[in-house]
C-alpha cells in the first residue's frame, strides 16, 4: 500500500504567491472620502450611493461599532486617514471632539438642526435623534410609572430590563448624573439594582424579553420595538411608553458626524454633511429605520409622537461624552 | 545534546526569524503598558482593588477553570471513543468532531438562545464555551493517540489490566502533554472569548475590558484589565509548562498504527456512538440548523457575488495570515525544541498575547500601524493581525512535531553531505507536516471567523464572511446574515477534512499536532 | 578510500568521558570491526568520525586530511562519510528510490539519478523496490537500502553500526556475508561496530577491541584471537578461560592443568599470573596419563557442531569449560584426563591489572 505524501514547500508558496498577486492586482484606487461609520451599511450605503451619483465623489467606508471606531480614531490620532466619522451615538462623537481631533463645521450645516443637537464645540452635528423609551407589554403592565423613580418600587421588582453596558444606557445614566448629581444618581442605581432589575447586553434583548414574557417593561430607544418585530417577521406585544414630562428616562440622544481635523478632504466631507441633513435623506432615516429626523421636525416615527412633542429632558450633548464618571459609577454600584 | 557547529547563516535565520516573533508578540505587551502607564496611580489602585474588579476576576478564573475542565474531559473521552472503537465512517466522525472550532462563539450563543428563551448566565456560557473549545482538547488527543505506541497497549491487555487500567496506566502518560496543550488553548479562548461571554451576560474581564473601551473610551483603564488577563495567562503557561514532562516514546516498531482497540462489544460501540452524536447534536446540528432555520423563517433572495467574494476575501486574508503565523511560528517553535532561550522566550510571549481579546490587539495595531501610511489597512497587515492573534494555535504543535522528529534521522542527513538548512527543508519539515498542518489549520479556523481585529485593519472594501455576518446582525437582519455563517462553516470544512485523514499517514505513525 | 589515524581521541557526554585517549589506525580500502561490550563507548567512537559529536580532544584524519582537532572540527555534511546507523535509519518520508538517491546533488539530472538507484539497488541485491517505502521493508532490506543510500554518495568511508543486529538468525549470515563483500569489493574503507564476536571475525580485515573507551588491541582476526594482550581482550574475541599459574623454572610455568607452559610476550621477571586458555585448546582423554591431571565431568552442552564440557578440578573451585567436538565416551560424573594443545598465554600478575 502506496501512502500518498503531501509536498510540503509546494502548497504554501503557491498560495503565497496567488496570495500576493491577488493582492498586486487589486487596484490601489485613489484613495476616495474615507469615511469611519458606526451606522450599518445596509442603513447608510443607499444614501451614500445617491451622493455619488450626485456629486461624482466616490466614499470609502469603513463600518464598525460605533465606540470600536472611535477607540480606533483615538489611537490613529493624527495619522488618521479617515475623512468623516459617523457616530450612532453622541457619546463617541463627544470623545473626538474632546480629544480635539474634529475640525469646526460651517454655520450652513451646524444651522440645519436646533442648537441641542449639535456640539457645543460646534464640530460635530446631529443627523437622526433616537429617543429614550419604557418598553412595555401593554398586557401586564396597565399603569405606566410616571418617573423613573417609581421604578425602584417594589410593584416593580424583579420585572425591568436593562442593558448597562449599552452607550445609550450610559448616556442615559450620564444625563442623570448632570442633573441630579453623582450621589443621587447612584443612590437610584443602588435601589435598582436592589429592585432585582435584570441585565441584559443589548436593547433588542430586552424587548424580545419582553414579548417571551421574562420581563414586564425596559428601558430602551424607542425603535427597537419596531426592529425586533422586523426581525422575528411579526408583531410583538411591547408598547413604547413615556414618563412624565420632563424625566430624564425621556432623553434624546442623537446619532451624528464629525469631520476629522486631519482630513485633506473637507471639502468633500461638507457636501457629503450637507447631503445627509437635506430633506430626502432624513425622510429616508424615518422610514427605514424609524429614528427620528433632525431637520423635519414635524414628521414623525409610525405611531410615535413627533420630535417636538417629545416630553424631553434638557441635556447637553456635548457633555455625553464624559462618560468615565458615568461608568465609574455603574462599576461602583456593581452593575458592570 | 551534543554541540554541533551550524553553518552560521541557517542558525542566524532562525534566530532572526524567532526574534521578529518575539517582537512581534510583545507589541500588544508594549502597547498596553504604555496605555497603561497614563493612568493615574490612585486610577489603578480604583480599579483593581474595588469590589467589582475582584468579582469579575473570580467568575473569569472560575469560567476558565470550569471550562477547561469539562472540554478536556470531554475531549479525551470522544478521541479516546474515536480511536478505540471501530465506528462506520470514523474518519469521517473524527473530522465532525473538530469541525465546532469552525463556528464563531457568538453563533453558538445566540443559536441556544433561540432555542431556549432566558439562556444566559454563567452555566449557560460554560455550556456553550465548553462546546465551542472541546475540539482543541479532541484534536492534539487524537494525535497523540495515534501516535502512542501500540505494543504497549498489547502488552498491557497480556497482563491482565482492563480497559480503565489500561488508560490510566498505559495511555494517559502516552497523551497527558497534548492534553495539557490542547487545554491551554481551550482556557486561553475562555479568556479572550467576548460573543459569547457579553451575549450570556457574564461578566468576565474580557468583556469588562470591552465595555470599557465602548462606554468612556478610557484606554488606559482598559489596559490595566488587560494586563491582569496577561498575568492570568501567563500563569496558566506555567501550570501547563510544568505539566510538560520529558516524554520520548521510542516506537517498537515502525509500523503505521490507525487503528486502536476494536472493541467489539455492541452495548460499548452503542454507547459511545451515543455520546459522540450527542457531542455533535449540540455543537454542530443544532447551530447549524438554527441557522437554517433563521434563513428560510424569513428567506430573501442571497447575494452570490457578495456571498463568494466574501468567501475568497476570507479565504484569502486567512491563509495569508496562516501562512505569517506558520513562518513566524516555525523557527519558534524549532528554536523552542532545541531548548533555546530565544525560542522558549518567543514561544511564551506568543501563547501570553493569545488570551488578549481582539479588540486590544487590534487597537495595538491600529496604533502601531497607522503610522506607516502604505501597511495600514492593508491586506498584508489584516494578515499579519491574524498572524499575531492566533499564531500560538500553532506554535504548540510546530514545536512538538519538530521535537519529535528522530535525531538520527537529522545526523543521517548531515553525514549524507546535507547542510543544516538542507536537512530542515528535506527531513525536519517533511516529517513535521502533518504537526505543522494541524496547526497552521487551527489559526486559519480562527482567522476565518474573527471579527473585531479585521473591522479595525481591513482594507476598505474587502468584506470577509463575518465582517458581512456582523454588517447584517448589527441591524439585527439574521437571516441574511445566516447564509454568511453556514457559509463560514462550510468554507471551514475543507481544510478540516482535508487534513484530519488518518489514513493517509505518514511514516511517523499518522503523527499529528 | 582513505585511511583513518585517530589520535588521543577524548570524548566527554554530559560528565562521563566516554573516549579517553583512544588511538585508532586503519589502512585505506579496509574493513575494519570495532568489537566489544555495549557501553564501551563504541558507537560514540564511529559518530566522532562521522562528525556527530565534538570531541574534547584529539585528533582524526582521513588520509592526509586532518577533519577534527580540538580547534577545528568538519562538519558531518562536509566529511563525505557514509554513515548507516542502526536499523537502517531511512527517511520514513521518502521512498526507497528518493533515499537512495538522497544524497545526490542538483546537479545529477533525474535520468542519471534513476541509473545510479538501479545500480545499487543491484548492488545490493534489491532490484525493482525503487517505490516502496521503509516502512514496507523487513529490518535486512532497511540496512540495506541504508548501506546502498550511503554507497550513493561515494563516500570515503562507511561506518555500520550494529548493521546486522536487526537480522534474525538464519538470515544474518547470509547478509552479512553478502554485504561484507559488496563493500569489501568496492574497495571502500568500511567501518563496522559490533558487539557479536562472529561477525567481527568472519568480516573483517582489521579487528580493533574496545573496553572502557580504549582500543586496548588491533589487529588481524587471528591476530586478536590467539595473541590476546591481556584477558579482557582475549574475552572479547571469545571464551577465555583464566587459570592462576606459578613460575616454576626459567620460561616454565606451572598451571592447575599441571602442564608446563611456554611464555607469550615479554613478560618475565614474575613468580605468579595468570594463563589464559580458549576451551577448544583443552584436549580431554580417557586413558590414563600420570603427567595429566585429572577432572570430573560435571555438566555437558551440547550444541550440535560441538559441545562444552564442565570439568571439576580437586583443588580448584572453578569449573573449567572445554570446547569437543565429539562427545562419545563422555559421561557426566566420570573422570577424564586433561591435556591441552597450542600455547598457553602466559599473564603475569601485574600485567592482568590485579
Amino acid at each position: 500500500m502506496r501512502t500518498k505524501r503531501v509536498r510540503p514547500i509546494a502548497l504554501p508558496i503557491a498560495l503565497i504567491l496567488s496570495a500576493s498577486l491577488l493582492a498586486g492586482c487589486a487596484p490601489q484606487e485613489d484613495a476616495g472620502l474615507v469615511i469611519y461609520s458606526g451606522r450599518s451599511e445596509s442603513l447608510i450605503s443607499p444614501f451614500l450611493n445617491e451622493f455619488t451619483a450626485l456629486t461624482g465623489i466616490k466614499p470609502d467606508v469603513r463600518y464598525g461599532d460605533s465606540a470600536a471606531l472611535a477607540a480606533q480614531l483615538l489611537e490613529e490620532g493624527h495619522n488618521s486617514p479617515a475623512d468623516l466619522f459617523i457616530s450612532q451615538d453622541a457619546g463617541a462623537l463627544g470623545a473626538i471632539s474632546e480629544a480635539g481631533l474634529f475640525a469646526t463645521l460651517d454655520d450652513a450645516i451646524l444651522n440645519r438642526v436646533e442648537e441641542k443637537f449639535r456640539s457645543s464645540r460646534l464640530d460635530w452635528v446631529g443627523i437622526s435623534g433616537r429617543v429614550r423609551v419604557l418598553a412595555y407589554s401593554p398586557e401586564r403592565v396597565k399603569n405606566l410609572p410616571t418617573s423613573i423613580d417609581q421604578l425602584t418600587s417594589p410593584d416593580y421588582r424583579g420585572r425591568i430590563g436593562i442593558a448597562p453596558t449599552n452607550a445609550s444606557f450610559q448616556a442615559f445614566i450620564t444625563a442623570l448624573i448632570l442633573s441630579r448629581g453623582e450621589s443621587a444618581a447612584g443612590n437610584w442605581l443602588e435601589k435598582l439594582k436592589a429592585n432585582a432589575v435584570k441585565l441584559y447586553e443589548r436593547n433588542s434583548q430586552i424587548v424580545a424579553a419582553i414579548d417571551a414574557g421574562e420581563i414586564d417593561l425596559g428601558l430602551v430607544n424607542h425603535y427597537y420595538i419596531w426592529e425586533v418585530s422586523k426581525a422575528l417577521g411579526r408583531e410583538i406585544a411591547v408598547a413604547n411608553g413615556f414618563f412624565a414630562p420632563g424625566d430624564t428616562g425621556n432623553m434624546i440622544n442623537v446619532a451624528g458626524v464629525g469631520i476629522l481635523s486631519t482630513s485633506s478632504k473637507k471639502g468633500s466631507a461638507s457636501e457629503l454633511l450637507a447631503f445627509l441633513l437635506s430633506e430626502a435623506v432624513q425622510r429616508g432615516f424615518l422610514e427605514d429605520t424609524h429614528e427620528y429626523s433632525l431637520v423635519l421636525k414635524d414628521a414623525n416615527p409610525q405611531g410615535l409622537p413627533p420630535l417636538s412633542q417629545i416630553p424631553a429632558p434638557r441635556v447637553d450633548l456635548s457633555l455625553l461624552a464624559n462618560l468615565s464618571k458615568t461608568q465609574a459609577l455603574l462599576m461602583k454600584v456593581g452593575l458592570i | 545534546m551534543p554541540r554541533r557547529p551550524a553553518r552560521p547563516s541557517f542558525a542566524l535565520a532562525l534566530n532572526l526569524t524567532s526574534l521578529l516573533a518575539f517582537l512581534a508578540a510583545s507589541l500588544p505587551l508594549f502597547y498596553l503598558l504604555r496605555r497603561a502607564l497614563d493612568a493615574q496611580i490612585s486610577e489603578i489602585a480604583l480599579i483593581l482593588f474595588r469590589g467589582k474588579t475582584l468579582e469579575i476576576l473570580a467568575t473569569t478564573l472560575g469560567l476558565t477553570a470550569a471550562v477547561t475542565a469539562c472540554a478536556s474531559l470531554i475531549g479525551v473521552a470522544l478521541a479516546w471513543m474515536l480511536f478505540n472503537i471501530d465506528f462506520p465512517f470514523k474518519s469521517g466522525l473524527q473530522a465532525l468532531v473538530i469541525l465546532p472550532v469552525a463556528i464563531p462563539s457568538y453563533v453558538f450563543a445566540y443559536s441556544w438562545i433561540l432555542l431556549i428563551p432566558g439562556f444566559k448566565g454563567f452555566w449557560a456560557a460554560l455550556f456553550v464555551l465548553v462546546l465551542a473549545t472541546t475540539p482543541y482538547v479532541t484534536l492534539t488527543t487524537l494525535a497523540a493517540l495515534r501516535r502512542s505506541d501500540w505494543s504497549t497497549y498489547e502488552v498491557s491487555q497480556t497482563l491482565g489490566l482492563n480497559g480503565w487500567q489500561i488508560f490510566a496506566r498505559v495511555t494517559w502518560p502516552q497523551i497527558k502533554n497534548s492534553v495539557a496543550a490542547g487545554s491551554l488553548l481551550s482556557s486561553l479562548y475562555v479568556l479572550s472569548d467576548f460573543g459569547a461571554i457579553a451575549l450570556l451576560g457574564v461578566d468576565t474581564l474580557t468583556r469588562a475590558i470591552e465595555n470599557i473601551y465602548r462606554g468612556s473610551f478610557d484606554r488606559s483603564s482598559a489596559s490595566i484589565l488587560a494586563l491582569i488577563l496577561v498575568a492570568i495567562s501567563a500563569l496558566l503557561i506555567r501550570l501547563e509548562e510544568r505539566s510538560r514532562q520529558k516524554l520520548n516514546i521510542v516506537k517498537s516498531s515502525a509500523r503505521i498504527i490507525t487503528k486502536g482497540v476494536t472493541t467489539g462489544k455492541l452495548r460499548i460501540k452503542l454507547i459511545a456512538l451515543l455520546a459522540i452524536n450527542t457531542y455533535l447534536a449540540l455543537g454542530l446540528v443544532i447551530p447549524i440548523s438554527q441557522l437554517l432555520s433563521i434563513f428560510f423563517a424569513n428567506s430573501t433572495s442571497i447575494n452570490y457575488s457578495l456571498l463568494s467574494k466574501a468567501s475568497l476575501s476570507t479565504l484569502l486574508a486567512a491563509c495569508l495570515g496562516a501562512l505569517i503565523a506558520l513562518a513566524l511560528a516555525l523557527p519558534v517553535g524549532v528554536l523552542s525544541a532545541q531548548g533555546s532561550k530565544l525560542g522558549k522566550v518567543s514561544d511564551k510571549a506568543i501563547l501570553i498575547v493569545h488570551a488578549l481579546p481582539g479588540i486590544v490587539m487590534g487597537l495595538a495595531l491600529v496604533s502601531f500601524g497607522s503610522s506607516i501610511g502604505w501597511l495600514y489597512q492593508s491586506l498584508l497587515l489584516l494578515s499579519f493581525a491574524y498572524a499575531l492573534l492566533f499564531m500560538a494555535k500553532a506554535v504548540g504543535s510546530v514545536r512538538s512535531s519538530v521535537a519529535r522528529v528522530p535525531e538520527n534521522l537529522i545526523e543521517i542527513s548531515a553525514t549524507l553531505g546535507q547542510k543544516k538548512s538542507a536537512t530542515f527543508r528535506r527531513v525536519v519539515i517533511p516529517l513535521a507536516t502533518p504537526g505543522l498542518l494541524s496547526g497552521t489549520l487551527l489559526v486559519l479556523l480562527a482567522a476565518m471567523k474573527e471579527l473585531p481585529a479585521t473591522l479595525m485593519l481591513k482594507p476598505i472594501g474587502f468584506e470577509t464572511l463575518a465582517t458581512q455576518m456582523w454588517s447584517y446582525t448589527s441591524i439585527f437582519r439574521f437571516n441574511e446574515a445566516a447564509p454568511y455563517a453556514l457559509l463560514l462553516v462550510l468554507v471551514a470544512a475543507i481544510p478540516t477534512f482535508l487534513i484530519n485523514r488518518p489514513d493517509k499517514g505518514d511514516g511517523l505513525g499518522g503523527d499529528r499536532i | 578510500m582513505t585511511s583513518l589515524e585517530i589520535r588521543d581521541l577524548t570524548v566527554q557526554l554530559g560528565s562521563r568521558e566516554v573516549l579517553k585517549n583512544l588511538d585508532l589506525y586503519i589502512s585505506s580500502g579496509l574493513f575494519a570491526a570495532i568489537l566489544g561490550p555495549s557501553g564501551c563507548g563504541k558507537t560514540t567512537l564511529l559518530r566522532s568520525i562521522a562528525g556527530l559529536i565534538t570531541p574534547k580532544g584529539g585528533a582524526i584524519r582521513f588520509g592526509k586530511q586532518l577533519v577534527s582537532i580540538s580547534s577545528l572540527v568538519l562538519p558531518p555534511h562536509k566529511r563525505n562519510v557514509g554513515y548507516v546507523p542502526q536499523e537502517g535509519g531511512l527517511f520514513p518520508h521518502l521512498s526507497v528510490e528518493e533515499n537512495v538517491s538522497f544524497a545526490l546533488g542538483r546537479r545529477v539530472s533525474r535520468k542519471e539519478k534513476q541509473e545510479i538507484v538501479e545500480q545499487l539497488l543491484d548492488l545490493v541485491g534489491m532490484p525493482n523496490y525503487q517505490k516502496k517505502l521503509p516502512q514496507e521493508l523487513s529490518g535486512g532490506q532497511q540496512t540495506r537500502i541504508a548501506l546502498a543510500r550511503a554507497l550513493a554518495m561515494k563516500p570515503a568511508m562507511i561506518l555500520l553500526d550494529e548493521p546486522f543486529a536487526a537480522l534474525d538468525q538464519t538470515l544474518r549470515a547470509e547478509i552479512s556475508q553478502e554485504v561484507v563483500a559488496l563493500l569489501k569489493s568496492s574497495k571502500t574503507t568500511s567501518i563496522m561496530v559490533t558487539h557479536d564476536r562472529e561477525d567481527a571475525l568472519v568480516s573483517a580485515d582489521i579487528i580493533a577491541l574496545m573496553r572502557d573507551g580504549q582500543v586496548v588491541q588491533s589487529g588481524s582476526p587471528s591476530e586478536v584471537y590467539l595473541r590476546p594482550i591481556s584477558a579482557a581482550a582475549a574475552e572479547s574475541t571469545g571464551d577465555i578461560l583464566t587459570l592462576p599459574a606459578r613460575r616454576i623454572g626459567r620460561n616454565k610455568y606451572l598451571s592447575p592443568l599441571n602442564s608446563p607452559v611456554e611464555q607469550i610476550g615479554k613478560q618475565v621477571g614474575f613468580e605468579s599470573g595468570q594463563i589464559l586458555v580458549r576451551p577448544e585448546e583443552i584436549v580431554l582423554m580417557d586413558e590414563p596419563d600420570e603427567n595429566l591431571v585429572s577432572a570430573k565431568i560435571c555438566k555437558i552442552n551440547y550444541y550440535g557442531h560441538d559441545a562444552l564440557v564442565e570439568l571439576d578440578f580437586t583443588g580448584l573451585s572453578q569449573t573449567i569449560r572445554a570446547r569437543v567436538t565429539d562427545t562419545k565416551g563422555l559421561v557426566v560424573g566420570s573422570r577424564v584426563f586433561v591435556s591441552h594443545k597450542g600455547p598457553f598465554r602466559w599473564m603475569p600478575e601485574k600485567a592482568t591489572g590485579e
